[in-house]
Formats: structure tokens, sequence, C-alpha cells
């Protein structure tokens, strides 16, 4: 369905610049008027600049309601093996075969979801994936809004005077903290869907009068 | 593409679960999950499905009254989805968590495509609580006579001779009549009849039948249950019982008509009992109650109706027990009634119950009398015990001198109860005011419970008190954390289905009973008149009904559970181990407690 943006070669950095062109909502927006889109990948590796893009999922947040609709997993080709990091997602080199170019995934994500602020757990490892992968793709990267639950987390116990330990900060413990089913499993899309709730709950924690601004203190 | 945590927990919850993996994963792209904080209110009015996933929601009516707690895997917005009418109730978040809106169009789609979950969820809008009723086909075990009995009816005039009395059931291939003056039954003739009183007696061909028929025959209901007509066959040793429809006579049931219906039947076991000769023979009858009850079940017979066969085995052992006592004492002094009380009364006797019973005598008991039949109250009292039926622990039993009264005494007893009634008195009290004749004599007993109703029906001093007694306990209004649980005496917990639900529904319904003069004793029996009369609203009887029924249901196969696995058999339920369907509807049987006992309370304890 993006066939039209494969045409020629200068209409891909077009996703780019359509998403660059859709601004971000005001700082004083209410978080319940805002649009998120919670994501997860699985790489390759912990080091953007050389791994790659094994798995992405993502699930959109619309009035802090999770849209399952369009909750959407994708396998990646990826250039290289994905050697020892199996171990963690699970995907095996074979698995991927079937997979699909990141150029036509980031494709989707950028077109559809412009203007919405992207939300992960521990999210400055996806982000700088992100703009990697698309500086490869496109041969040039937006810049993103990014929420990261990890730090709010790590902000909030903070503030009631915990002593924050190791450990305390992984998703699972965060969702066993917030009473939340823990499903998160090292798949892209489970874990993009546990960082969704989490974010929910967060945001609830946060009061009716929170704003964006408020957000992007409290995940910095 | 789907979330695995979403489409493992539809998975998991009725009505979803039979939903293959495929439809769940379509049906989960049509959710929306949203979280709510404690003391956040949900908008209820959104023309969506919702579905608690995690937390606790409570439920209040547009008075702010409590009306059910919601959590984990159940429902809430089918009432406007299926009728579009809005609702005025009020939905709090009580205990943060999630929730699953379902769309409107994949809920209809949902329902369109699969017959049952439309089903279900039209049943849990309309307070249906049989969800399978329909699949319980007449099995053997709850046969009546109208599905045994010959469709036709043979009857002779009294005047008429032997001759024409022989021809005709010559002609017809019978071998009783019924014996008829203006439609009205006088007397029975049957082919032995004729041998050993005409024959043997070389009366004439021309005697009249009316000279040798049997006058005033034993009779039943078509509507009756079979081994009821074969308990009435064995007690008076006869083989012949004329069926009435709504007191008219519509045909003959021979003993050869059950032989034939039957193979392996509570009735053998009645008819067994009834031959014994001795407390030992009918101890080793009652050893195969227990797996009879287990074969009832296993033959899927609703609990009401086991409940009645167990009651049935239960007089049977006690009318056989008279009549061995009598054997051993001698004729009775005077004319006397057995009579039952409490769930041998009503007829919804379980596996557990213990003895209540009393006697009604013709003469005070005094001297001889008194003698007589505290001797009988020993040994019929004792015997039971023998046959598994527990002692009373409360001392409600014949073997109790208070409770072997002349029909004065008693008569005077109950007008005490009536006239100057306390809370603590009628909670103890109230098991007397069901009551029924197992033995002996029913006039006396009719008279003693007309003297009673037509008490009862006009005191609204007592039926305030009665009514308050009967409003101490309430029913749960949910599962949650352990407030339910009662304990017993062995440190089990459990939801306690008689205390916290039969008893209950029992409780209220003899309150009507006793106001309205209802003679019934069986609840059933007891809402059926109510709402015939329009004493209660034929739906709130239908709703009270289905409830009573569903818990005697859950309690019975809690009974069978027990047996099968050599347990005591209890009345805790665990809530761990029901079933989502059942925990639905056992929390909709509780509303309609809760609704029926409020109506009570407006109706019966307004300030006097």
């Amino acid at each position: 369905m993006f066939g039209w943006l494969f045409r020629k070669n200068t209409a891909l950095s077009e996703v780019v610049n359509h998403f660059i062109n859709t601004p971000f909502p005001a700082s004083s927006t209410p978080v319940e008027q805002a649009n998120f889109l919670v994501l997860d990948l699985e790489l390759t590796g912990l080091t953007p600049r050389k791994d790659h893009i094994v798995s992405i999922g993502w699930v959109p947040v619309r009035g802090q309601e999770i849209v399952l609709a369009e909750a959407k997993h994708y396998l990646i080709n990826s250039p290289v093996s994905v050697g020892q990091s199996a171990v963690y997602h699970g995907l095996h080199d074979h698995q991927l075969k079937n997979a699909h170019d990141l150029a036509q995934i980031l494709t989707e994500l950028l077109s559809q979801y412009a203007g919405y602020i992207f939300v992960a757990h521990h999210s400055r490892l996806d982000e700088q994936c992100l703009r990697f992968a698309c500086q490869r793709c496109f041969g040039k990267a937006p810049r993103f809004r990014f929420i990261d639950t990890m730090q709010m987390e790590w902000q909030r116990l903070l503030r009631q005077g915990k002593v924050v330990k190791h450990d305390a900060l992984k998703l699972p413990n965060c969702l066993k903290r917030h009473g939340l089913p823990d499903m998160a499993n090292h798949h892209a899309l489970e874990d993009a869907y546990s960082s969704a709730l989490l974010l929910l709950s967060q945001l609830k924690l946060g009061g009716n009068t929170m704003t964006l601004s408020d957000l992007y203190l409290l995940s910095r | 593409m789907e979330v695995a945590d979403v489409t493992k927990f539809l998975a998991e919850t009725t009505p979803f679960d039979q939903l293959d993996a495929a439809a769940l994963g379509q049906l989960s792209a049509h959710i929306n999950v949203y979280y709510y904080q404690a003391q956040d209110s949900v908008k209820i009015n959104t023309d969506r499905l919702l579905i608690v996933r995690t937390g606790i929601f409570t439920l209040y009516s547009d008075q702010q009254q409590l009306l059910t707690k919601l959590q984990n895997g159940d429902f809430y917005g089918y009432q406007q989805l299926l009728t579009s009418l809005t609702d005025s109730d009020t939905l709090l978040c009580e205990e943060d968590g999630l929730v699953y809106w379902l769309e409107a169009e994949a809920f209809h789609q949902c329902r369109y495509q699969y017959k049952n979950i439309d089903i279900f969820f039209q049943r849990l809008f309309s307070r249906r609580l049989h969800q399978y009723s329909e699949q319980q086909q007449a099995s053997r075990f709850t046969l009546k006579i109208s599905d045994v009995v010959q469709q036709r009816k043979i009857a002779i005039r009294p005047e008429q001779t032997a001759q024409d009395a022989a021809k005709l059931m010559s002609d017809s291939r019978v071998s009783s009549l019924l014996v008829e003056e203006n439609s009205k039954l006088v007397g029975i003739l049957t082919d032995r009849d004729l041998r050993s009183r005409v024959l043997a007696h070389a009366l004439p061909a021309s005697t009249q039948v009316s000279q040798v028929m049997t006058r005033q025959p034993q009779s039943i209901d078509r509507h009756a249950y079979l081994y009821e007509a074969v308990q009435q066959m064995s007690q008076h040793n006869i083989h012949h019982l004329p069926v009435t429809d709504q007191g008219l006579c519509c045909g003959m049931l021979t003993a050869t008509d059950i032989i034939r219906s039957q193979q392996d039947h509570p009735v053998y076991l009645i008819g067994e009992i009834h031959r014994q000769q001795s407390t030992d023979g009918l101890e080793r009858c009652s050893q195969q109650i227990a797996a009879l009850a287990i074969t009832l079940s296993k033959q899927q017979v609703p609990a009401y109706e086991a409940g009645h066969i167990i009651t049935t085995i239960t007089d049977a052992l006690t009318q056989r027990l008279i009549y061995l006592a009598q054997q051993q004492l001698g004729e009775p002094p005077c004319v006397f009634s057995w009579l039952a009380f409490g769930s041998q009364a009503r007829m919804d006797q379980s596996l557990n119950a213990d003895q209540d019973n009393a006697l009604l005598l013709e003469k005070d008991p005094v001297g001889v009398v008194g003698e007589y039949f505290s001797a009988l109250a020993e040994f019929v009292c004792q015997g039971l015990a023998q046959c598994g039926i527990t002692l009373c622990p409360g001392n409600i039993m014949a073997t109790n001198p208070e409770l072997r009264l002349s029909l004065k005494g008693w008569s005077g007893r109950f007008a005490r109860w009536i006239a100057t009634p306390t809370p603590e008195a009628l909670l103890k009290a109230s098991i007397f005011f069901d009551l029924r004749v197992i033995e002996g004599s029913k006039g006396l007993f009719n008279a003693l419970q007309e003297d009673v109703l037509q008490r009862t029906t006009e005191a609204p001093l007592f039926l305030y008190h009665l009514a308050q007694a009967a409003l101490q306990r309430t029913a749960p209004l949910g599962f949650f954390k352990n407030f339910i649980l009662e304990q017993d005496g062995k440190h089990k917990k459990g939801l306690d289905l008689k205390k916290r639900g039969i008893s209950l529904i029992t409780d209220l319904v003899r309150v009507y009973a006793l106001y309205a003069g209802i003679h019934e004793v069986n609840t059933r029996s007891r809402l059926q008149q109510l709402a015939a009369q329009g004493i209660i609203d034929s739906k709130d009887g239908q709703n009270l009904n289905d409830a009573f029924d569903l818990l005697a249901q859950l309690r019975w196969e809690k009974h069978q559970h027990d047996l099968q696995n050599s347990h005591d058999v209890t009345n805790l339920l665990n809530p761990a181990e029901v079933s989502g369907l059942a925990r639905h509807q056992l929390k909709d049987s509780f509303a309609v407690i809760n609704e029926a006992q409020n109506r009570v309370k407006h109706r019966f304890c307004r300030e006097l």
C-alpha cells in the first residue's frame, strides 16, 4: 500500500520530510489528548551504530486507550546473522527469511504515526537505532519525541525516597510493581504492549492535570 | 496482529473460551485497553462491552445502592448492547485495574456467529440461570405417571353386574376397572376380585359391581413422579392405582406399567425397604443410598428431583420403621401422625440431612399413651440413625417428650410462637413451620395445619419478626478476599451454599407462604402458588425459583464430588473451584436473593 513511495528514490526521503513537517502537539497539551506510539525493537546487539533491527512491535495509545486493532509485529531482514542475540529474542536466521525490508516497515511507521509521541522502555537505545536505521534507508533521519517509561519509573521511585536497586527498573519488575499482568518476554509486540500498560498506569498516577511538558520532564 | 496476553485471557474467559485461536485473534483486534485507578468512575454508556481484566469495580444503582462487584472475567454493558436501553447505574473503580472495551460491532458479530455466546449474554441479561436445563432430557429416574400410564380409561358403573365387568375386562384386555358413578370414582374392581370375591364365594354372575368392588381406593395425580406411585403401592400393598387429573379420574396405573418402564431405579430400593422385616435389613437398604445418589447424578437428574427422591426414601424408611415398631409394640392406643419438619417436610432433603421429626397424637401423652409413643419414637429415631440419618443435634426429634403432643398441645405451642414472637425464639422455631405428615392420620395433621395457617395469616407482628429473622443473614456480593468464607469445625474454608444461599430463599418464601396461608411446604411449590395467587410477581417468583435451583444444583454437585472422593459431605464450596459460568450464575443468584430480601423488608418490616 506504500508502493507509491518506492517508485522514485527521492520519494523515500519524502516519508521523512512528511514526518518532520508534521508538528508534535504543544507541550501544554493534557496527556489524555495526546497520541502515543509505544514500540519495542529486538536487535542483534546493544551497539546502535553497528547492530541491526531483527524485529519491531508497536501499539498506539489514543485517548489513554491502547488500540489493539493497530498492534503490529514485523520481522526484519537483517544484512548479518542474528548470531548470539537469538538467545534473547528467540529469532533465528531461518525464521527471518520471510521477513520484511526495513525500509518498507520504517515507511509504514513514519507515514502512519507522524505527530505521535513515541514511547519505549529504556528508550535511548530504541531511539538511536531508529535514527541509524532511517539514515541507512532514507539518507536522513527525523527527530523523534520519545518518552521513556523506565526513566519515569526511576523518577517516581526516587521521589518516593526509595533506594532503586539493580533490576528494579526492568520491565517485568515494573509491571509487577504496578499490579499489571506480566507477559514481557523479549517479543517485540508483547514488550511494546507491556510498556503501553505501564504507560497507562504512569499517566494515571500523574493525575488529571498532567501535560506533555510534565511528561518530558519526568522521562529525562 | 494479536497480543498474546489478550488472546490468552479471552481464551480463559467464559463464554469466549469456546472460540478457536483464529476467532480469538479477530476478536482481540476490536479491543481497546484502558487502565482505571481506584475512585475513577467508569463511563458506562459507551455502546461497548466492558470486560474486566484486573482490579475490582463496584456497581451502584441510581439510588446509590450497592448492586454488585465486578472483577476478573466479569462483564458490563451487555444490557445496553442487547436492548439499546441506557442504564442509570454508576460503576466505580475500587481497586486499580485494566479493562478491555470490545466494540459493539464485533460483539454483535460474535453473537450472530456463535449461538452459545449469544445465549450466554441473553441469559446473563435475563437472569435466566439454567444454561443447560434444555439439554437435560427426561431420564428414567424422573418419569412421571403421565409418561407411562395407558392413555385410556376403562370404567364401569356400580350397578352393573360382575358378568358385565368380566366381559369388559376381556374385551379391553385389562385386569382392572375403574368404577364410576356420575363421573366420580367410587371404587375399583380387579380380575382378582372377581375370582376371590365372586367365584370363591359362589356368588351369581348377576352380583352388582358395587357389592364386590374395593371402595374409596387410593389414587394418585397424573403429574406425580412414578416413584411416588411405587411408594404408595408398596406402602399399601396394592397393584392398581387410579390416576386423577385435576380431581377427575383419567386412567389406571398398574404395577405392570411400572415394571415395563423401569430397569434400575430408586423404586426398587423403595420397594425393598417396604419388604424388610428388621432394622438391620433397613440399614442394608440404606447403604445403597449413596450409590443411588451417584447414579442419579450420572443420569443428570436435576438437584430438586434428586432431593425429592432422597426424601421419598427417608419417608419410606420412616414408614417401615413405624410399621416394625408397631409389630413389636402392638397396635397404637390412639390415632397419631408422624410429622417431619425442615428439609424432609419440604422434600428437598440432601445427603447430609439430620432428623427433624415429631409426633402429633389424638390424646394427651399420659399413662399408656405416653409410654407407647415414647417407645415408638425411640425405636424409629434410633432406627433412622442406624440407617445413616443422624440424630438431630438440636434434639428436634419425636424422642423429645416436648415434641410428642396432642393436637391441643401443638396448637397451643404454635399459638404462643405466633402471638408473642421474639426474634431469637423464631430463629429456632422457623423450622417448625415447614411440616408434613409422613405416616399415620392425615386428618389429624390437616387439623393442625389449618389451625396454624389460620393464625399466621392474621398475625402481622409474627410476620414482622419472622421476616426479621429471615433477613438476619445476607447473600455475599461476590467472591472477594475471604470475607464470604465460612469456617467449619475442621478449619476448612469456603462459601456455605446452604447458609448463604439456599436457606435464605427458603426463609423468605416461608414468610410469604405463612402470610398467604399456603398449604404447600416445598419451596418450589410454594413459589408457584404464591405467583399463581398474585402474592408475588411471577417474574420475581421465577427468578427466585431459578436461583434456588442453581444453588441446590451446586450443592448437589458438591455432595457428589465429596461422595466420590470419600470426603465428608459438606455445603462448603471452594470459590477457586467454581467455573466461570457458575460464577456468573452464582453472582446473579445472590443479586436475586438480595432483591427479594429487600422486598420482604418493605412488605413485612415497616414500623408497626
